[in-house]
């Protein structure tokens, strides 16, 4: 027993190096094409503790030779951007938004996402410090977790910036400010549009995820807006899209007073809206985020919006500002948080936005 | 009486049939032969032990529970949203089934779904150079059905290879193809949401859309006659059922006996009579009549049936013994202490007896606590030595608390409604269980005893309908509720005499099992026809009252059926069906008579690779567009719905068709919650509860059924 349990050990050990190794080629390779994928979240996750220095020794210096060409400042700046990232359509293009902010400048950046893991992106963040980062930008799905690593790396004087959640505690970190949208303020937003649409009477907020606090805001936003009623239910995951539509089939024909429809995210908007479509009732639908075939549907005004938050700037905002921070001491906010959103995306301009998210970076 | 004999028949005719059926197979099968491998097994334990009867009779009790609490179940609507969720789901859970009788797992199969719906996506793309191999969906259709044959031939290949579990296998392949989503999505579109298929259009899109995405619109068709089919399919349908269970139950005589036939003939008629009088007279004192004709017409036509073909019996003199006088009579004091309750409450208080809860709040949830404390106690060791002690004590506060904290969570959730309900509900049913059990042991006594207690049965039924149509305030339960309740009580009467002059099998008769199994069958048959109509037509009533939301039938309905039925016949009545069965019993056993071991369990996992490039087809063509993410994590649903389906973990044991109505389950659980409109954070625990009672009730019913063999 115990000789197998050292060799599994052995094993996980090699396995670890190896994927170690493999972490420190994906900064490489995002920095070469800003729109190349291939710097996969897996390897970031893994190359958290045991190598910080064999990763970052290595690579400023190959990639200051690149930089150094047609650029005046910070050469060997790394950032680090510590997400909860599961990769998906919305934080493909954010990380765009950072890889391109990266390219201009001239920076290293590295782009950690942790597939909503807490444990790991406080790993990852304090294996950032200990490698001596130039700065760090982290989103903070659950903050308990991961502030005392930020005010760690405050502590030690890396500028600090949240990104896309944590609006209600990077001045409890000490972090400069919060590039991001506010959930409630968004969904205020979306309250708006439905009155100024004047259409709908009793909103069925669908939430396709059942304890995210964020998609929670959402509906709770709405509802203060709104000037009829809201009903804020969990439907099912967008991994499951037929059930999805089946459950907010089901509530829509439990209560025929539902006149419209809000889906906190982009897929469950559409399965709201095949849902409505099924049943063959009049339902107004707005969205959040964007996916290509939420914007056909705004383009064919069967959605009526949805409430874009402008994620490429929460990628690329935080480069930029960790950058003039760096190079400059400028910060900018005030303070106060950096709102990116909400953006709306309407018939109007679902064409011109179409272009952009074919370019992936809306 | 109403058009319609209610979707709920099942749920209270499985009920009480199961008082009847218990006690007469049990009592059958006590006195059989004395070589338990021969043992005749009766009607009702044959039935009970095949793996997916616990998984049908909690499908009807989830539906009938939801049919009381939401308005959209039990109507074609509501059941049209049921298959619609349940297929995708259903598709997966038969095949998984079938691997899992093999006694293997997919975790693959959630993750699958999704990849073989993207691969087909991205061969039909045609956006230039990287961006998709522009390929007809002739071509591209079958070409991905290859991919996923092939993935399932190297999914049980390293299995069977390798040696190594299953598990591990096929989970490594579930990331394989978590990464291959994403990153050829990625590679190739540099999109994670992989669309359009509908970019096939001209190479072949037209012609495959159809048959992966054809929606059946319901109201489009009329059909006037539909209520007249539905309520004549259930009871022809169901007339047939119950004459292969009485062929099956009783014991043919030697000599026929004519006038038995004439008997049978003039029930035949006089129930024909008077639902036609039915139809035409309605009104309070006319509906009595007619129920009363119904019953003799009923007594008529079975008493014929037994007059005509079965053996007589002695009816004996012993009537009650102190035993099942008190549990007859426990029974009869529970059902008419909940039909007590249920009509105080709402007398008491017209709005609301919440106050009344709340004030009861705290002992309700103390006596739950006592109640579960008291459950442990019963079930814990003892308090010999410490140890034992100690971890009696632990359970009994664990089970203690957690009754309290269920009572309390009950307490905070429940409307005045629901108290009601769920209280005249488990009143009824505690006193229907023990009255089954005073059937069972009054059938030892003699068949008159029997005969006394399911009298006794039936008229607590009588006035549980009364009780339900005079109180009730919803149409569905004063109208149909009521017709299933008497309808039950009428056919449990009817039991309980024909048993008590009838003498019960206890032999194999091939003759006789064969003719009920084709009544069964041809039973079976026309019920569904009934319900075919009723959910696929409207009516032009219906349409004026503009009652009907639109129900889209879609091909994955079809797909779903078609495959449940190919995969209960392949298991049950093929060669390598029953291969499936001895490989996943026992692997080596199974080899040395003979069996390919290795190729059926490769097989297997070649199915289910079918099965997921049906899915992910049947999601593709109807979403369009793709998430990758589609499918991922959804394993775990399959295997939960193959196990509530009857399927064991272990292998070797288990049902397709249990799989396919485990889906349904999982489905109605799913819905049920938005239909009712309750509160959706509640949602997976209720879904758990359901899971767990559905997977006990079945455990007990068939560890029950069996014990009742010699």
């Amino acid at each position: 027993m115990s000789t197998a349990l050292k060799r599994l050990l052995a094993l996980l050990f090699a396995f670890s190096l190896v994927s170690a190794a493999c972490g420190s080629n994906a900064p490489e390779e995002a920095d070469d094409g800003g729109g190349d994928d291939s710097a996969e979240p897996t390897d970031d996750g893994s190359d958290d503790s045991s190598d910080d220095d064999g990763d970052d020794s290595a690579e400023p210096s190959d990639d200051g030779d690149d930089g150094e060409v047609d650029l005046v400042q910070g050469t060997d700046l790394t950032f680090y951007m510590i997400t909860h990232s599961d990769e998906g359509p919305f934080w493909s293009v954010l990380k765009r938004g950072a890889d391109q902010a990266a390219e201009d400048l001239g920076v290293e950046l590295v782009w950690q996402g942790s597939n909503n893991d807490p444990a790991v992106q406080a790993q990852d963040i304090d294996a950032a410090v200990a490698a001596g980062a130039d700065g760090i930008a982290a989103s903070l799905p659950s903050p308990d977790q991961l502030i005392p690593g930020l005010q760690a790396a405050v502590a030690a004087g890396i500028p600090v910036y949240t990104l896309n959640s944590g609006v209600n505690d990077y001045q409890d970190i000490g972090a400069t400010t919060h590039v991001g949208q506010t959930e409630v303020i968004a969904g205020n937003g979306a309250g708006q549009r439905f009155n100024a649409d004047g259409s709908a009477t009793k909103i069925l907020c669908g939430r396709q995820e059942q304890d995210n606090v964020a998609l929670n805001e959402r509906c709770d936003g709405l509802a203060e807006t709104f000037e009829g009623e809201v009903i804020s239910e969990f439907m099912d995951l967008d991994a499951d899209q037929t059930a999805q539509q089946a459950a907010i089939r089901a509530a829509m024909e439990a209560d025929p007073d539902i006149d419209g429809f809000m889906g906190v995210g982009p897929v469950i908007a559409m399965s709201g809206l095949r849902a409505a479509q099924d049943l063959g009732r009049d339902v107004v639908v707005g969205g959040f985020d964007i996916t290509p075939e939420l914007i056909d549907a705004i383009e064919a005004g069967d959605v009526l919006f949805t409430v874009d938050q402008q994620q490429y700037l929460q990628g690329y905002m935080p480069v930029l500002l960790m950058f003039l921070e760096v190079t400059n001491k400028n910060t900018l906010g005030g303070g106060l948080p950096i709102l990116t959103g909400p953006g709306f995306v309407t018939q109007d301009n679902a064409a011109d936005v179409k272009a952009l998210v074919a370019a992936g970076t809306r | 009486m109403t058009d319609s004999v209610a979707e709920t028949e099942i749920a209270v005719v499985v009920d009480e049939a199961d008082a009847a059926a218990i006690a007469a197979e049990t009592e059958a099968t006590a006195v059989a032969g004395a070589d338990e491998r021969l043992a005749y097994q009766g009607v009702f334990q044959r039935l009970l032990i095949r793996p997916e009867v616990g998984a049908i009779i909690g499908a009807v009790a989830i539906w009938a529970f939801f049919w009381a609490v939401a308005n959209t179940f039990g109507v074609a609507t509501g059941f049209g949203s049921i298959l619609d969720g349940a297929a995708p789901l259903g598709i997966m859970a038969v095949a998984v089934s079938l691997l899992m009788i093999g006694g293997e797992f997919d975790l693959s199969a959630g993750a699958a779904t999704g990849t073989f719906g993207i691969i087909t996506i991205l061969l039909v793309k045609d956006v230039g150079e990287l961006g998709g191999a522009g390929l007809s969906l002739h071509i591209a259709i079958p070409l991905s059905l290859v991919v996923a044959l092939g993935m399932g031939y190297a999914n049980g290949t390293v299995v069977e290879k390798t040696g190594l579990p299953s598990f591990i296998v096929t989970l490594a392949t579930f990331f394989v193809y978590r990464g291959f989503k994403l990153g050829f999505s990625k590679l190739i579109i540099d999109n994670i949401s992989v669309g359009r298929i509908d970019e096939g259009q001209g190479r072949g899109y037209d012609f495959w859309r159809p048959i992966f995405d054809g929606v059946w619109a319901r109201n489009d068709p009329l059909l006037e006659s539909r209520d007249a089919l539905w309520l004549l399919g259930w009871l022809i349908g169901g007339s047939l059922i119950a004459i292969a269970i009485y062929e099956m139950n009783f014991r043919r005589a030697q000599k026929q006996n004519p006038i038995g036939a004439f008997v049978m003939l003039a029930g035949i008629v006089g129930a024909a009579a008077t639902i036609w009088y039915m139809h035409n007279f309605d009104g309070r004192t006319e509906n009595t009549l007619a129920s009363a004709l119904l019953l003799v017409a009923a007594l008529a036509g079975f008493g014929g049936l037994a007059l005509w073909r079965y053996e007589r019996q002695k009816i004996g003199s012993t009537l009650f013994t102190n035993e099942t006088l008190t549990w007859t009579l426990a029974g009869v004091a529970s059902i008419a202490i909940g039909i007590l309750i249920a009509g105080a409450l709402d007398m008491e208080a017209q709005q609301s007896v919440l106050a009344l809860v709340d004030a009861l709040a705290w002992p309700l949830v103390l006596a739950g606590g006592a109640l579960g404390v008291f459950m442990a106690y019963r079930s814990v060791a003892g308090f010999e030595d410490q140890q034992t002690a100690i971890r009696s004590v632990v359970t009994m506060v664990a089970l203690g608390a957690a009754s309290a904290f269920g009572v309390y969570g009950f307490m905070f959730m429940t409307t005045e409604q629901g108290l009601r309900a769920i209280l005249l509900g488990a009143f009824v049913i505690g006193g229907l269980i023990v009255l089954a059990i005073a059937a069972y042991k009054a059938g030892r006594v003699s068949p008159a005893a029997r005969f006394l207690v399911l009298t006794a049965t039936s008229l607590m039924g009588l006035w549980l309908a009364w009780f339900v149509q005079g109180q009730s305030r919803s149409v569905k339960f004063r109208t149909e509720a009521f017709s299933v309740i008497l309808l039950a009580a009428a056919m449990v009467f009817v039991w309980g005499a024909v048993s008590m002059f009838f003498a019960t099998r206890h032999e194999d008769d091939p003759v006789a099992a064969r003719l009920s199994g084709q009544a069964a069958k041809l039973g079976v048959a026309i019920v569904g026809v009934g319900m075919l109509t009723r959910l696929l037509f409207t009516t032009e009533a219906e349409q004026a009252l503009g009652r009907t939301n639109p129900v889209n039938f879609r091909m994955s309905v079809l797909w779903f059926i078609g495959f449940a039925v190919f995969a209960t016949w392949l298991l049950g009545s093929t060669k390598f069906g029953s291969w499936i069965f001895a490989v996943g019993g026992n692997k080596q056993a199974a080899r040395q008579i003979g069996v390919p071991a290795a190729r059926t369990k490769t097989q297997l996992f070649m199915i289910v690779g079918v099965a997921a490039w049906l899915v992910g087809l049947l999601l593709a063509f109807r979403l369009n567009t793709l998430q990758s993410g589609t499918g991922n994590g959804l394993e775990f649903e399959y295997i939960i719905a193959a196990v509530v389906g009857g399927t064991l973990l272990t292998g070797g044991y288990g049902s397709a068709f249990g799989a396919a109505i485990g889906a349904i389950i999982m489905s109605m659980s799913k819905l049920g919650i938005p239909a009712s409109q309750w509160n959706s954070d509640w949602r997976f625990a209720f879904l758990g509860t359901i899971l767990l009672l559905a997977v006990i009730a079945n455990n007990f019913i068939k560890t029950k059924a069996e014990a009742a063999g010699p």
